[in-house]
């Protein structure tokens, strides 16, 4: 028997409907690995930070070349075409274009208010992916933005351990809250 | 005018059919994440992707990750037709006069 318009019309919702979710669940994944490898990065980076602070600069070279190569490799298992590769060398260049013109208009800043840069602007990408796409990013920037900010704020001194938390430690649990679907 | 395809035309299945149309060829999707998307329970999901299984539509594996057993599922692609074929039928029925049986026709030799 033939359906009515009305129960048509009813079935392409819900195609769209399933659609949508099979679309937003599909970014979570794919998001969820890189979270969570970003979080793993952070957590190192901080932590050789705090005990080796004369070495800043080749300790972050070091994890962002690292985690960068991983990140392009597991955006490829996912699914991501050959040319994620320049994609992903471009979003993690914007991250450090942005980190360097803001050290050069703010000239001279502290380590600490250098490390605050690049998760302050991830935490702002987040909310604004949230509010425009899927809500749990905007969670995600919430609170990561705000755990940064109070260590800043009030934890100076144990400012570079509780950034392994607040930063890497967010990323990682954001990564298994979105791959739990 | 064309029937909607009945296996499709329930609405688990349907849900079923457009989550695992939304991916590429060759990829499969795991139990439990098509559950998730279609919100069903286990049994519900299982008996429906039996029959879609049986009608040919739906392939599905079921190995070992990590010890675990998992089961994958894809749509065959006797089921992405049938899909697209079911999608038209629908649209026709909301809007005939735009999508007699000729255009329908068209649209399926051009592969649309």
């Amino acid at each position: 028997m033939l359906p009515t318009a009305e129960e048509a019309a009813q079935a392409l919702r819900d195609i769209a409907l399933v659609k949508h979710r099979a679309a937003g669940f599909q970014d979570y994944q794919a998001e969820s690995g890189q979270l969570i490898l970003w979080g793993l990065a952070y957590v190192a980076g901080f932590v050789l930070t705090a005990c080796f602070r004369d070495y800043i600069l080749p300790i972050w070279i070091a994890v962002v070349l690292v985690a960068l190569t991983m990140g392009i490799r597991l955006a490829r298992r996912s699914g991501a075409g050959a040319e994620v590769a320049w994609r992903y060398i471009g979003v993690i260049g914007t991250f450090l274009l942005f980190g360097l013109a803001l050290n050069l208009v703010f000239w001279p800043l502290s380590p600490e208010q250098s490390a605050m840069l690049a998760p302050m602007f991830l935490a702002a990408l987040y909310l604004l992916r949230g509010i425009q796409l899927r809500p749990r990013y905007t969670v995600i920037g919430l609170v990561l933005g705000t755990l940064c900010l109070v260590g800043y704020l009030f934890l100076l001194p144990v400012f570079w351990a509780w950034m392994a938390l607040a930063c890497g430690g967010t990323l990682i649990l954001s990564g298994l809250w979105l791959r739990s679907g | 005018m064309q029937t909607p395809d009945e296996i499709i035309h329930q609405p688990v299945r349907l849900k079923i059919m457009a989550a695992l149309n939304t991916l590429d060829a060759g990829q499969w999707l795991e139990f439990v994440a098509l559950r998730s998307i279609v919100q069903a329970t286990d049994g519900n999901l299982g008996a429906h992707l039996a029959t879609l299984e049986s009608a040919g539509y739906v392939l599905l594996k079921k190995d070992f990750a990590a010890r675990k057993p998992r089961t994958r599922a894809c749509l065959s692609r006797a089921g992405r037709e049938a899909f697209h074929r079911y999608v038209i039928a629908l649209q026709a029925i909301l809007a005939p006069q735009n999508l007699d049986a000729d255009a329908w026709d068209s649209k399926r030799d051009r592969g649309e």
